[in-house]
């Protein structure tokens, strides 16, 4: 009992895949081999590098805004002049035109309508945008797993309430769902218990993001759930007497946890995505407050004279989400090597 | 008793001290529309808004984009000559015979329904249809009822659901006769007779919002079709021509669509690419684009000046601003240079609540009470001095340009005063009613005002403590100061034709209000007159109300 019990556990994806895919060496782990597997595929490694640097960036945004450009993300200099090659310029001109990137400390990328720093609020965007697209997966992720695991597990009734429940938050698109959960919550807030959030929390955001994409994970999550609870090492937990907690805890959930490794990337992806398309629309992140989907928006009306407004945020959101995406990829290529072989069959087949 | 008609003459001789601040552009003369410019008549124009209207319902409309077709749909009893500048703001009859005849009191009107008049739907108009267009408006909450509660007998007893009907206002259907009876005189309430929510209605109009299928009126056009936030359409009515009434157009075009683009850079590209034929007053144009426009378009483009103002609100009865060292705090770090140039240069900096045009603004020469430069260091020690310091504040602001820049630069001009502010954004078509709905009860934001009438009365509506209501509220800032009431009951009934006796009077008060700091203003706007080369830009009229007058809009 013990050593099938170790054994499910400890070998999540290669449970899968006794009897496919590539012979797994004796004394290497399936994390460890898919690690290896990942290391040989570099282009995915490049992207994750370039999206780690992306975050890193973000992340010190303080100390930029402080020692570099000596402006907060939300400061305004309007009537304020700035020297470009020893000339002083308005940073906004009485017409109302912002200055455009100065390539030095001091408003490096240019400024905004408000006389703000671009270069400051694009990496203070991208903290928002990179904070936004982590809770809201880390709202799916723990919900869908949730609602996923004990709707397969449970089946019957639960799994119907459950599962009607997704389709209602699947039938709805879901940016139009974003936009009316958006706008109402920015006015009032959410009240969950004793947790309560103002509209212009980034939490606000994030959590209606991280609901409109539970169904995009739970079901998969469940449709796996409903196989694994009928194989032997489940029936052979119940008989040892392990009640259902137990048994979604220690058995099943171990072993859907590949196919969640492989969708956090995904959903960090979109969920940025998102939050983006939320915020140029007014209903994710609230101004002042900067993220990239906001910034894109502010530009939009100086596209003719001021591009860099909407072009900077707007390339720093698909390198984002290129380098996330690409990355996601080669992990799940690592973690299931024979679902690239699939997609490469279907791709072939299709090509015929 | 004596009784005193309100001549044309006298009120153009009053209305001659407005002059300063609405000319300019070249479109300050005083052409009527009416007048031959050799344009084709018929046809149909497009007209863009970067803002819904707030209604279309002319007993709730109360923003410019409402205002602009229900002046045309619904006449009232009185209204203006369609002409530019200070001419435009002269009373003439409208469903009256003639101007109203005023007792010696100033406490009786008496008008004369013209006869033979039907709505656009074929409905004859009654007498009768008056007192119900009022007590509609008052029924359904309109923004400047208190324009009638204040001062029409048994107005304030109807609001209050005290009586059934308004005991001040007889209305005899055989004669056509009307006679308002005021409470107290106030020299503006022809002008009051004369707004948009005063336009005739049939009686029996249901007494709620009707923007969606607007009701019927007596005007040179009516709405045709209305698609919510999408846009609508008026046509002309046919009926209105036979009517004959003078000096009001009976206009040029067949059809004018009305389109709603939520995007301003995008409004002006198409006006600019001739695609679309009037980019909207009321929006700012995108200062990527101005100076394309000024070069390519200069022949249908032009800044005209319109007597109004644009404040912060700061809510004086709760914190932090119910402190008054907080409210001149702002009024003194606040960069009226940076308002400017995020409003693309079409604002002009002042401190002063009336504004340049209007009877009692006290000019240039007079030094604004917090300085005409910002003070932050000065205005940060105030912040201190009031104990305000780190007080939570939610600033209420627009989405659209440059309203939306204004409040962002007003929330960082805050929290470096010290509060902690965060802003609050609303859809613009839903902001007025949101802000002024008493559950919401904001604490600040922005707020403009545009002139109803040439009369000081109109702007100190939102600085009289009787006009706060608990929907579609105006006085946003919730001022009922004593001394500004009492100033209010003396200087209110006097006539429009005696507006200049008391200038200095109204100049007074500005400057208590502008030291009280009840709002931070910050400027008064230049609008842009900006058509296609299809029509005929010199024969539009620009009206210092109702701004771009659409029966004046004709094809070349």
């Amino acid at each position: 009992m013990a050593t099938v019990d170790s054994t499910v556990r400890a070998g999540a994806p290669a449970a899968r895949g006794a009897d496919a895919g590539p012979a797994q060496p004796a004394g290497i782990g399936p994390y460890r081999l898919a690690l290896r597997r990942l290391r040989r595929n570099k282009v995915a490694l490049a992207f994750g590098a370039l999206f780690l640097l992306i975050v890193v960036l973000c992340l010190c945004a303080p100390l930029y805004a402080a020692h570099v450009a000596h402006t907060g993300p939300n400061d305004n200099h309007v009537t304020e002049t700035v020297k470009v090659g020893g000339v002083a310029k308005d940073v906004v001109s009485p017409t109302g035109q912002p200055i455009g990137p100065t390539w030095h400390g001091r408003f490096l990328l240019g400024a905004d309508q408000n006389g703000r720093d671009i270069a400051v609020r694009l990496l203070y965007g991208g903290r928002n945008s990179l904070e936004v697209g982590g809770i809201a997966t880390l709202v799916t992720m723990t919900l869908a797993t949730i609602v996923g695991i004990v709707a397969g597990f449970f089946r019957g009734f639960v799994d119907g309430v459950l599962a009607r429940m997704l389709d209602l938050i699947w039938a709805y698109p879901v940016v139009l769902l974003g936009i009316a959960l958006g706008t109402s919550l920015a006015l009032g807030g959410i009240t969950i218990g004793p947790i309560a959030l103002h509209g212009n929390s980034l939490l606000v955001p994030a959590f209606i993001i991280g609901v409109v994409y539970i169904p995009y994970v739970a079901k998969p999550i469940r449709g796996q759930v409903l196989g694994l609870r009928e194989q032997e090492f489940v029936d052979a937990a119940r008989v040892g007497g392990a009640g259902p907690l137990r048994i979604m805890w220690s058995e099943i959930l171990p072993n859907v946890s590949s196919t969640l490794v492989v969708f956090v990337p995904l959903m960090i992806a979109n969920a940025i995505l998102l939050e983006a398309a939320l915020s140029y629309l007014g209903a994710g992140v609230q101004p002042p407050n900067p993220s990239w989907g906001t910034m894109i928006s502010d530009g939009i009306r100086l596209i003719p004279s001021a591009m860099h407004l909407t072009f900077v945020p707007g390339a720093m959101l698909v390198l984002a989400v290129l380098g996330i995406n690409v990355f996601g990829d080669g992990v799940r290529d690592a973690l299931d090597p024979r679902a690239k072989v699939r997609l490469e069959e279907h791709a072939e087949e299709a090509s015929r | 008793m004596r009784v005193r008609t309100f001549g044309a003459t006298a009120v153009a001789v009053a209305l001659l001290t407005v002059a300063a601040g609405c000319g300019g552009g070249g479109s300050n003369n005083s052409t009527t529309s009416s007048g031959s410019s050799g344009g084709t008549a018929g046809g149909t124009a497009t007209v863009l808004m970067g803002t819904a209207p707030d209604y279309l319902d002319p007993q709730l409309g109360y923003t410019t984009q409402s205002a602009e077709p229900d002046w045309i749909i619904y006449t009232p009893l009185l209204t203006y000559r369609h002409a530019n500048g200070t001419s435009g703001g002269q009373l003439i009859p409208g469903l009256a015979t003639a101007l109203p005849t005023v007792s010696r009191d100033g406490l009786t009107y008496t008008l004369t329904l013209r006869r033979g008049l039907t709505y656009s739907n074929g409905t004859p108009v009654k007498a009768s249809d008056f007192p119900y267009t009022i007590m509609r408006a008052i029924r359904v909450n309109w923004g400047g009822k208190s324009f009638y509660t204040n001062y029409i007998a048994g107005a304030s007893a109807y609001d209050g659901g005290r009586a059934s009907s308004i005991s001040g206002i007889q209305a005899d259907d055989a004669t056509g006769r009307i006679t308002i009876r005021l409470t107290q005189p106030y020299g503006a309430f022809a002008n009051v007779l004369a707004f948009p929510s005063s336009g005739l209605v049939p009686r029996g109009t249901a007494m709620r919002n009707l923007s969606n299928t607007p009701p019927p009126g007596v005007g040179p056009y009516k709405y045709s079709s209305v698609s919510v936030n999408r846009g609508f359409t008026l046509t002309r009515n046919a009926s209105f021509a036979r009517f004959g009434i003078p000096n009001i157009p009976t206009g040029h075009l067949d059809t004018i669509r009305v389109t709603i683009v939520s995007n301003t850079q995008s409004e002006a590209q198409q006006v600019l690419n001739n695609q679309a034929d009037v980019f909207d007053a009321g929006d700012t144009l995108p200062p990527s684009l101005l100076p394309q426009i000024e070069s390519q378009a200069s022949s249908r483009f032009a800044r005209v000046p319109i007597p109004s103002t644009y404040y912060f609100f700061l809510n004086v009865t709760k914190p932090p601003f119910n402190n008054a060292k907080a409210r001149q705090a702002v009024n003194m770090a606040i960069d009226r240079e940076a308002m400017v140039r995020l409003a693309s240069g079409f604002l002009k900096p002042t401190c002063w609540f009336l504004p340049e045009g209007i009877v009692g603004h006290p000019g240039n020469s007079v030094r604004c009470p917090y300085g005409t430069t910002p003070d932050l260091a000065a205005a940060k020690r105030l912040v201190q001095q009031s104990g305000t310091a780190g007080t939570a504040v939610t600033v209420w602001g627009e989405q659209r340009s440059p309203r939306r820049e204004y409040v962002d630069y007003y929330t960082d001009l805050l929290n470096k005063l010290g509060f902690k502010a965060q802003e609050r954004i609303v859809s613009d078509t839903v902001y007025f009613p949101t802000i002024g709905n008493a559950k919401t009860d904001p604490q600040t934001g922005f707020a403009d005002w545009i002139q109803d009438f040439p009369n000081p009365s109109d702007f100190y509506l939102l600085m009289d403590g009787r006009s706060i209501q608990p929907t579609n509220n105006q006085n946003f800032s919730k001022v009922n100061d004593p001394h500004i009431q009492g100033e209010l009951n003396r200087l209110n009934p006097v006539p429009a034709t005696q507006l200049n006796s008391v200038a200095n009077d109204w100049s007074t008060l500005d400057q208590y209000t502008a030291s009280r700091a009840y709002v931070a203003v910050y400027g008064t706007e230049t609008m842009p007159k900006f058509f296609s080369n299809r029509l005929d830009f010199g024969a539009a009229v620009f009206h210092p109300t109702y701004l771009n007058d659409w029966t004046s809009l004709q094809l070349r």
